[in-house]
């Protein structure tokens, strides 16, 4: 019962149609994964980081130098 | 693309589609069947006017075990020198302060921002995270970090699920990080609000100290229809300790000229009253992160926008776009565009007031201030026939600021305290697996 909720719930918050597993040809792009470029993730994070006063929302939030 | 290409091609998706996530993709169709694949760059961050230089070399190799199993390591070097504001304002005339380690003064020219120059760091970072399924739609990655570079040293270790629904079209993550950093600045930890001394007096620094960060992440991924993602985030960071920068000063300024007191050193030390930092030992952040991808035919947009919110009253957001444009059938070009805006703490403050009772927490630091920031660039990538990569990125930063001018207090006003900051950003990168 809770299980089909959550589905409907999903189903519900993005109004859209179920991508069949032959149908993500583009989905399957390397470029279309949103982790496409981790690594320019990474210094982007380090960078904003040490220069402004946010960091993080992507994954975890950066961090870990004493550029704070 | 071919005809045996694009049968690959969909055969790679629907494998995808079958035992990945709602974003699984392999790095690409070549690189999924190497046991190993390699991701490298070389960055330049430069910022105008002798500010920082940053180096930094990064390698990530990762191990795929088969059946979703995977290892990922990345190792980090990072040469940082130049100059950062110290946090004092601006005078008419020159400045000399007591350098970090409390050996040696620098001195600013009039009119000028004081940056302290004695920076320079070498900055090491390495990090791990396995991945694997779980059970039939579960996906667990745990993680740990070590960094240290010469006055910080860092802890971390995370761990995130991620469930996959409704044919794999949806995900929900949730994740915890940890960290425990330990900071042992040069000369010491000064003790907050307490005053630059004279050179060999170090009765207001204390050793060192430290600070702990925990961070949840709850995600949720959908596939919105055949070449659209999107992904919500939402976090929640929590930091507790140290959490002052133990370089940064403020000048306590007569109530109406606003210039800086003056004091004579005894020997050799500073020439004003400057008290370093106060920050609370305590900070809640919050966000929420949007990012949506959608392709249109050969080109794919990418559109993200970040909500953060925290309990210093700081508020920020961020957008970013970028479009990647085939050029030919093996080379793209990127080009990207970020914006960023931040109000300012509650206890950001340009000068403390001579006379008045001393605030328990302030700071000088432009990062706390109101600022907003554009970044514009591009990158190039080329695909070689051997499935490698080879990539360029080129970006400009530029940092605006302004000081609340309820806190411009006489003179300062005729001198530039809140200065643009711009750097350039240039990478280098290169992948390939075997």
């Amino acid at each position: 019962m809770k299980r089909s909720l959550l589905l409907i719930l999903l189903g519900t918050l993005c109004g859209c149609t179920t991508v069949q597993p032959w149908q993500r040809d583009v989905l399957a792009r390397p470029e279309m994964s949103l982790d496409a470029a981790p690594l320019d993730a990474a210094i982007d994070d380090h960078i904003y980081f040490s220069k402004e006063a946010s960091s993080g929302g992507r994954g975890f939030g950066g961090g870990g130098c004493g550029c704070n | 693309m071919t005809g045996n290409d694009d049968i690959g091609a969909k055969l790679a998706a629907a494998a995808c589609a079958l035992l990945g996530t709602a974003v699984c993709a392999p790095a690409s169709a070549e690189e999924s069947t190497n046991a190993w694949s390699i991701d490298s760059s070389f960055l330049y961050y430069g910022e105008s006017d002798g500010r920082v230089q940053d180096v930094s070399a990064i390698v990530a190799a990762q191990r795929d075990f088969g059946d979703q199993r995977k290892l990922s390591a990345t190792l980090t070097a990072d040469t940082l020198t130049g100059a950062s504001a110290s946090g004092a304002i601006a005078l008419d005339g020159p400045q000399t302060f007591t350098s970090p380690s409390g050996r040696a003064t620098y001195t600013t020219p009039a009119g000028e921002v004081p940056l302290d120059d004695t920076f320079h760091d070498t900055r090491f970072a390495l990090n791990a995270t396995w991945s694997q399924p779980l059970a039939e739609l579960y996906t667990l990655s745990a993680g740990a970090g070590f960094s240290t570079e010469y006055d910080y040293r860092h802890l971390g270790a995370n761990v995130s699920l991620a469930r996959d629904f409704n044919k794999r079209n949806t995900t929900l993550s949730a994740g915890l990080a940890w960290s425990q950093d330990d900071i042992d600045p040069v000369g010491g930890a000064p003790m907050p609000l307490s005053q630059m001394l004279d050179v060999g007096d170090q009765s207001h620094k204390l050793g060192s100290d430290s600070k702990t960060v925990l961070d949840v992440l709850v995600g949720f991924t959908q596939v919105l229809d055949r070449a659209t993602v999107l992904r919500v985030n939402y976090s929640y960071s929590d930091s507790s300790g140290y959490l002052n920068d133990p370089y940064k000063v403020l000048s306590v300024v007569d109530p109406l000229t606003g210039d800086t007191i003056t004091r004579v050193p005894a020997e050799e030390g500073p020439t004003g009253v400057y008290l370093y930092e106060s920050r609370p030992d305590k900070r809640a952040k919050q966000s929420v992160y949007a990012e949506m991808k959608r392709a249109f035919g050969a080109r794919v947009l990418r559109v993200a926008y970040r909500f953060m919110t925290d309990d210093w009253g700081i508020d920020s957001n961020t957008a970013e776009a970028s479009l990647r444009w085939p050029l030919g059938a093996s080379s793209y070009i990127e080009p990207q565009l970020r914006y960023y805006t931040q109000s300012h703490a509650d206890f950001y403050r340009a000068s403390l007031i001579d006379g008045e009772p001393l605030p328990q927490y302030a700071s000088a630091d432009f990062r706390l201030g109101d600022f907003d920031a554009t970044t514009v660039g591009f990158k190039y990538g080329h695909r070689m026939a051997n499935g490698s990569e080879w990539n360029a990125r080129f970006e400009y930063y530029q940092q605006t600021g302004s000081i609340p001018s309820q806190q411009i207090i006489g003179n300062q006003a005729n001198r530039e305290q809140y200065p643009d900051l711009s750097a350039v950003i240039v990478q280098f990168g290169y992948r390939f697996g075997f």
